[in-house]
């Protein structure tokens, strides 16, 4: 896959990366503007492959990426890409001992905030755009799950990153803390770039100007939430019995089958398709392949 | 966005280029991050409960080591070392965690998007190791203290004390380098393990190998020694092996951090001098210790008056090595006590005189001729004490065992006032020399002169009766009791206060102490002090007379016998001593256990 672009503030081109016989990304190509972008796709589909490669943090067998003008694999570029970087990888483990601000002062060191005052100023600016300005002298190890991705997120928050890479952020975020998230990253400051993977589909539609799909290490959709929808249109559609030729049918509140397929049946009263729909027939339409 | 194959492309707003000089603007902050997180991991390091429990275990160590003894600064400083080593263990422990502490948490990823780079955050952690010197100055400052309060003699090297710094630190960037490599938390704990075991097992290691491992204090003659010997053992080497210790750890943990990354020439550079430190510090302890300072040394123990200041007392002369001077009023007072409870002064006058117990082991003579070191044995053969008795006017002081406080130093001061008293009571001691079962020539058994003697110790210095009286061992209740053998004869016998303390060589290896003597003194110490003085004074010579026996003293006094009953079974033969309810013997035979002269 190539890009057609010239300019981006994150470009991936040609990716590929495989971990024994499992090809986890395939010539996977991105550009990436400033603003939130949704990355959806399966579990094994390679997303945390892609974003852990976009964070530097790991290199991919062939291809390249651009962060911002930059090479990472030349040692000066990618010190200054991480400089610019913010990153919470999925599965995230703590210095259970530290207290909640000693481990954001200690990251925010390690992000090169070196003068004392300004890191203090960060540590509670990020503390309270998580939340978490009450839990600041908490050790790590006596926090519930949520809170420790607050924590996670909070330190990816650290010195305003111009990219923001966010591995399945709302995982084990309660429903209240998940519309906190979202209204954080809407009022980030700066526009940064901010890619981040999720299951959640309502996330992404509601908060990802652009969305990616990726499935089996493959690129499958990229563009706005609506065009993912739209890719759905008049493929979903409802009846009060189920239909055995859809792809998935489930019974909504109302007790009605909705269903979704390539071809609705004859007279099926057509509903206006979601951005979960349009992922799912992309998700059917890669498996059959 | 877009992929190939479709979707619409975005124009690339916020787009950048690789700036220039981008190598020199990254390295810039470097140096800022180094210094914060070193502050950082040096104040965990400081408030790691790991660093206080081996800082509390180092100061166990220095206190076991050197509770006892009169503190040596020449044997102090290194004991000092010990608890250091103690801590640097800890430190190691501590260090290694930190080091591991990203991957140990499963923050690899995570770390690895930072700026600071792994090489970055070694250096940190190795300039972090600041956080221990707090720890290792306290730890000396307070030891030192402690041995300064105790009355220490002599002055502390500040080579031997830099060295226990040093391996703090060398402990902590070895813990480093582990970690670097090992994040589980076992890998730093067997890190200590196998320094402690380098330890304990380097009696393997012989002559001048030993020094090779700077950590080692055990296996040398420090406290025997009556002064600072050059070059035993090579404190500046040693300082130097474990500078070059710490350098070779610290960059091997950033070689470690680097991993694939394009090796630096400087961390090479670094590398290849710091072995080359250590080859040299190894070079300069394997060298011999210089002959003039163990000709020197030989001297000053062979003949000791050539080296000692003696200082008179009456009939009493005190003659102590250089720097021991600060000794002579804790020698002077249990001896003055005796002298002024005596009725009349002996005719012969009393040397109490420092004696120095020294093998020339070969941790002091490797590198020298065969012959020369024969020559030194030889010379120390002759060496007063080395037999371990004295001349029957002369009491010996082995340096270094002289206790500084406490109960020891109670039971130094009645051995030496015994010794004091036997001199003046003119008991034969049995020459130090005892076969292997435990038999000597005779025993002052019932001899009226013991019993005066033990008295006038527990006069002069006053022991809690609890601890004379365990010196029966049992007898005064049935249930055992001590003995010896004495021309085939088994004599019930009383172990004085810190006998076996050596912390005294008694004039002519001292008395066998008798367990009717110490019980008729006993008897005498409930009498008013003043109606024994006049007894004593009325007939001194006769009670000084070996002929004299307990049961005319104890009539003297108008006190009865004391007396006590052998507990069954006695081996076969056994002939029953006098003075027993067992038996008794009037005069003393061919055969007699008793000192006849």
């Amino acid at each position: 896959m190539t890009l057609n672009v010239g300019t981006a503030a994150v470009r991936a081109d040609g990716l590929s990366r495989r971990y024994g016989a499992i090809r986890a990304l395939d010539e996977v190509g991105l550009a990436l503007e400033r603003g939130i972008t949704g990355l959806l796709g399966p579990n094994g589909a390679g997303k945390t492959t892609l974003l852990s490669i976009l964070a530097t943090v790991s290199e991919p067998d062939a291809g390249s990426v651009s962060v911002f003008g930059l090479d990472p694999r030349d040692a000066a570029q990618r010190v200054e890409i991480r400089r610019r970087l913010g990153y919470l990888p999925q599965e995230l483990g703590f210095h259970r001992h530290f207290t909640v601000a000693a481990f954001l002062d200690y990251v925010a060191i390690l992000k090169e905030i070196t003068d004392r005052r300004r890191r203090a100023a960060e540590v509670a600016r990020v503390l309270a755009a998580a939340g978490l300005e009450g839990r600041a002298r908490t050790r790590i190890r006596a926090l519930s799950g949520g809170l420790r991705q607050r924590l996670g997120i909070a330190q990816a928050l650290l010195g305003d990153p111009d990219l923001l890479i966010l591995d399945e952020p709302t995982a084990g975020l309660d429903p209240e803390q998940r519309l906190r998230f979202r209204e954080l990253l809407s009022g980030l400051p700066g526009n940064p770039v901010i890619v981040l993977s999720t299951h959640q589909a309502d996330d992404i539609a509601a908060i990802c100007p652009r969305v990616v799909v990726l499935l089996q290490g493959r690129v499958r959709f990229s563009g706005t939430p609506a065009e993912l929808a739209a890719t759905a249109a008049g493929r979903v559609w409802a009846a009060g019995e189920r239909d055995a030729g859809a792809h998935l049918s489930w019974r909504g509140g109302d007790g009605r089958w909705r269903h979704v397929g390539d071809q609705p049946p004859p007279g099926a009263e057509l509903v206006a398709p979601t951005v979960e729909d349009g992922y799912l027939l992309l998700s059917h339409a890669a498996g059959a392949r | 966005m877009t992929a190939a194959g479709g979707g619409p492309a975005l124009s690339g707003t916020g787009a950048g280029h690789a700036p220039a000089g981008l190598t020199a603007r990254s390295r810039a902050p470097r140096l800022r991050t180094v210094l914060a997180l070193a502050t950082v991991e040096a104040s965990l390091l400081v408030r790691s409960v790991l660093a206080l429990a081996g800082l509390l275990a180092g100061a166990a160590v220095i206190w076991l080591l050197a509770r006892s003894a009169q503190p040596l600064w020449w044997r102090a400083d290194w004991e000092i070392g010990a608890g250091q080593f103690v801590l640097g263990m800890a430190v190691l422990v501590s260090a290694q965690l930190a080091a591991g502490r990203p991957r140990r948490d499963a923050m690899a990823g995570l770390y690895a998007s930072f700026p600071a780079t792994a090489g970055t955050r070694t250096l940190a952690h190795l300039a972090g190791l600041a956080g221990a010197v707090p720890a290792s100055l306290l730890l000396l400052g307070a030891a030192a203290a402690v041995i300064e309060v105790r009355g220490a003699i002599g002055a502390p090297s500040i080579a031997v004390l830099a060295g226990g710094l040093l391996l703090v630190i060398a402990a902590g960037a070895a813990g480093i380098a582990i970690g670097t490599r090992f994040a589980h938390p076992l890998a730093g704990v067997l890190g200590a393990v196998a320094l402690f075991s380098t330890s304990a097992t380097s009696h393997l290691a012989s002559g001048g190998g030993i020094w090779l491992l700077p950590w080692e204090i055990l296996q040398d003659q420090l406290g025997s020694l009556p002064g600072r010997l050059a070059g035993y053992p090579p404190a500046g080497a040693h300082a130097l092996e474990l500078a070059g210790l710490a350098v070779l750890a610290g960059v091997v943990a950033l070689a470690v951090a680097a991993g694939r990354a394009r090796p630096r020439a400087w961390l090479a550079a670094a590398g290849v001098a710091a072995v080359a430190v250590i080859c040299l510090a190894g070079a300069l302890q394997l060298r011999p210790v210089p002959a003039a300072g163990l000709n020197h040394l030989v001297s000053e123990v062979a003949d000791p008056a050539s080296a000692q200041r003696c200082a008179s007392a009456g009939q009493v002369r005190y003659c102590l090595y250089p720097g021991f001077g600060s000794l002579l009023p804790s020698l002077e007072a249990p001896v003055n006590q005796v002298l002024a409870h005596l009725p009349a002064r002996p005719a012969r006058p009393l040397t109490v005189r420092q004696v120095v117990p020294l093998d020339l082991d070969s941790t002091l003579t490797h590198g020298h001729p065969g012959l020369e070191v024969s020559r030194w044995d030889a010379r120390l053969q002759r060496a007063p004490g080395s037999d371990g008795a004295a001349p029957a006017s002369a009491i010996y002081l082995p340096v270094g065992d002289w206790p500084a406080a406490g109960g020891q130093l109670a039971d130094a001061h009645f051995d030496l006032a015994l010794a004091a008293a036997e001199w003046a009571a003119g008991l034969p001691g049995t020459g130090g020399i005892f076969n292997s079962s435990e038999s000597v020539q005779c025993v002052p058994l019932d001899q009226a002169r013991e019993a005066v003697a033990i008295w006038l110790a527990i006069l002069a210095t006053r022991p809690p009766a609890g601890e004379l009286q365990a010196g029966l061992g049992g007898l005064e209740t049935g249930r055992g009791f001590h003995g010896v053998q004495a021309r085939g004869t088994m004599v019930p016998t009383w172990n004085y206060p810190g006998e076996g303390g050596s912390y005294v060589t008694p004039p002519g290896g001292g008395a066998e102490d008798t367990a009717a003597g110490y019980l008729l003194a006993n008897a005498m110490t409930s009498l008013p002090q003043q109606k024994v003085s006049q007894v004593l004074r009325s007939a001194w010579g006769r009670w000084l007379n070996w002929r004299t026996t307990d049961a005319q003293l104890a009539a003297a006094l108008g006190i009865r016998m004391p007396g006590f009953r052998l507990p069954p079974p006695l081996r076969p033969g056994f002939t029953p001593p006098p003075g027993t309810t067992a038996g008794n013997a009037d005069q003393p035979g061919p055969q007699t256990p008793v000192c006849a002269s």
